[in-house]
């Protein structure tokens, strides 16, 4: 490749965007890790080895190259495993990490159509191991089944205060019961991650159009059905899903307004599969069909902007 | 997502110097005592003038063009980062520009002169007291500001329909640099043979305005600065970092070398990656078009389309979405194809 203009480079490079993600991701999980339950961060570490070590072998056998700088496919296990429970045993956790690399991110690569790898892998357990991810644990006894925020609200109509969400501690009556607020690691710490999410936009390593357009419509079609847009977006992966999934680049949208229609599309129709069905955060069905959306997003951006500039003339 | 350029510039907002090492040019005609619509544009033949703004366009055509436009725009914003060689002009050779301006203006008929400048306070105090009867429109600091559609649409409020030259929306835009030579012209009888222009090596901090003679080798301009000039590891890039393209040491200085910028081979060389998709040259791009989308239809053949077509040509290539792209894709060099599938 000869040397031609533009000589100027601007912005991020997409080199270390992946390692950056990666970082911010490692902030709650050390967190989660240091407070409750110790192993975690190791855990989650050795399972995105293995991502790693799968889109190595994949590599090898499709394309005959070895190539061993493969941290996009670490992220996406990372993601995974920090929207599971640490007590997801290994065999679940092994296939839904093949499945994720093998079928749903490295054959796709290229194409417009892309799924959200990490909740492609998130879905196989929640419809194969539904017994496995519901297992929030507490720390005063390892695996016992205990309420989301979510389900708490929903069963008993009880709703955890906002303090309580933000730090992810409970206290109070409920504090006998459970010290922490359950629920899976990288959603424990909604705060902290809202700040890595800021840091991650002033970086310029995520878009932040799509995230906001999310959490905006979701809150505002939260607060259209009668529930509480606060409690609604502080507990659940929300915030989470809108740092590290919904401004994943590669399955949402390229244009400025196809990212705002698909941040708008993902945040409404989480909102109403939360208040209409039996599902307490259905983030992993709203992220599908957002990226399900994206290739016609961008083709109707395209035409649109066309079209606007033949009125012109 | 445009950020500021890191390049280690000396702070371009202060008043840069105008240096001429080199002897000045002889007079050798009487100047211009009248000027006449009917005669004016034979004379910027005469003189030898192009758009020394860096298209190269003849001023003769854009003049004759443009008689009956109402307002004529002293273009005095860099197209480029880093060159500051119109305002340094402006500030410099007030003289000069205001002969040619006032030249052009009555040649046209314009009754309305409009001086377009960055938005700097220093330098727009300044230009209130040196051109006291323009009016004067500030623009950002920002690439890309100086192209005449951006100038336009900040004149105007709207951004100008595909196709549509200044001159048929009653304007006539002229290069700061372009007016000078007019004023050299008429004032001093001395025809278009010295070009005002940028040289800088940012890894040495070396940042000079200069008026070098036209057709001179670029080698004897390094040498009267003494920049110690290595054709292994520098690279010279003439007429500016974005739509600018690599002279080597024997090529001469023409009317449309805007600056000369040497920059650090070892800087430049980057590896092209995938398309990540995140629409960073969407968000970036000035006409508000869909550069990876448009590159995509390139490579496909799918060069039909309408709405590929009133896109294709409303891009004027000025290459910002190469530049933020986070891997290194070289996105203009598709779109300059494509402009070929029109």
């Amino acid at each position: 490749m000869p040397i031609a203009s533009p000589f100027l480079r601007m912005g991020a490079r997409s080199s270390g965007m992946v390692a950056w993600a990666m970082a911010a991701l490692m902030v709650p999980a050390t967190f989660y890790s240091i407070l409750y339950h110790s192993l975690f961060i190791f855990q989650m570490i050795g399972y995105a080895l293995l991502g790693m070590v799968a889109e190595g072998i994949y590599v090898l056998i499709v394309r005959r190259k070895l190539q061993l700088n493969s941290i996009a496919s670490g992220l996406t296990v990372a993601l995974i495993a920090a929207s599971v429970p640490p007590s997801m045993p290994f065999l679940p956790m092994l296939s839904s990490i093949l499945l994720a690399i093998w079928m749903m991110k490295l054959p796709m690569a290229g194409i417009p159509l892309r799924f959200n790898a990490a909740m492609a892998g998130r879905l196989f357990l929640m419809l194969v191991y539904s017994s496995h991810v519901v297992a929030w644990g507490t720390p005063t006894a390892d695996v016992i089944s205990t309420a989301t925020p979510q389900e708490l609200y929903r069963s008993e109509g009880f709703a955890l205060e906002l303090p309580q969400l933000l730090f992810g501690r409970v206290g109070g009556i409920w504090e006998e019961l459970f010290l922490l607020v359950p629920g899976s690691p990288g959603e424990t710490f909604p705060l902290i991650i809202l700040l890595l999410g800021a840091v991650l936009c002033w970086k310029g390593i995520v878009a932040w159009r799509t995230p906001i357009a999310f959490l905006i419509s979701f809150g505002i079609t939260t607060a259209l059905c009668g529930n509480s847009p606060m409690f609604n977006l502080f507990s659940a992966a929300t915030i989470f899903s809108a740092v590290f999934i919904v401004s994943d680049p590669v399955s949402t949208p390229m244009s400025k307004s196809g990212k705002i229609a698909c941040g708008i599309i993902i945040g409404v129709s989480n909102a109403l599969l939360r208040h209409f069905t039996y599902y307490t955060e259905a983030i992993v069905y709203a992220v599908l069909l957002g990226n399900l959306f994206t290739p016609l997003l961008d083709r109707i951006a395209f035409a649109a902007q066309g079209w606007r500039l033949q009125r012109r003339r | 997502m445009l950020r500021h350029i890191k390049t280690n510039w000396p702070d371009l907002l202060h008043f840069q110097p105008l240096e001429t090492p080199f002897p000045a040019p002889e007079r050798i005609f009487p100047g211009l005592e009248e000027i006449d619509p009917e005669t004016f544009p034979a004379f910027l033949d005469e003189i030898g003038l192009v758009g020394m703004g860096g298209s190269g366009f003849p001023a003769s055509e854009k003049i004759r063009a443009s008689i009956g436009a109402h307002t004529l725009v002293i273009n005095g914003v860099e197209c480029e980062p880093g060159i500051t060689v119109d305002q340094t002009i402006l500030l410099h050779h007030p003289l000069w520009v205001q002969a040619g301006a006032n030249a052009c203006a009555k040649a046209i008929g314009a009754t309305q002169v409009v001086l377009a400048v960055k938005n700097n306070p220093d330098h727009i105090s300044r230009f209130r007291v040196l051109y006291p009867e323009y009016d004067i429109a500030p623009f950002p600091d920002r690439y890309p500001a100086g192209a005449e559609k951006l100038i336009l649409k900040k004149l105007t409020g709207k951004m100008p329909p595909p196709g549509v030259r200044p001159y048929q929306m009653g304007y006539l835009v002229q290069n700061a640099v372009s007016l000078r030579a007019i004023g050299r012209a008429i004032v001093d009888g001395i025809p278009v043979v010295e070009r005002p222009l940028t040289l800088t090596m940012p890894s040495t901090g070396f940042y000079k305005n200069i008026i070098a003679p036209l057709g001179l080798p670029i080698r004897d301009v390094l040498e009267a600065f003494n920049l110690p000039f290595d054709p292994e590891a520098h690279l010279i890039s003439a007429s500016g970092l974005m739509m600018g393209n690599e002279v080597g040491l024997d090529d001469c200085i023409e009317k449309t070398t805007l600056s000369l910028i040497i920059l650090e081979r070892s800087k430049l060389e980057e590896k092209e990656r995938g398309c990540i998709r995140c629409g960073t040259c969407n968000t970036a791009c000035p006409l508000g078009l869909h550069p990876y989308a448009l590159v995509e239809r390139i490579k496909k053949g799918r060069t039909k389309s309408p709405a590929f077509k009133a896109q294709m040509t409303e891009c004027f290539l000025c290459g910002v979405c190469s530049a933020v792209c986070p891997s290194h894709i070289p996105l203009i060099r598709t779109l300059e194809e494509g402009k070929q599938c029109l």
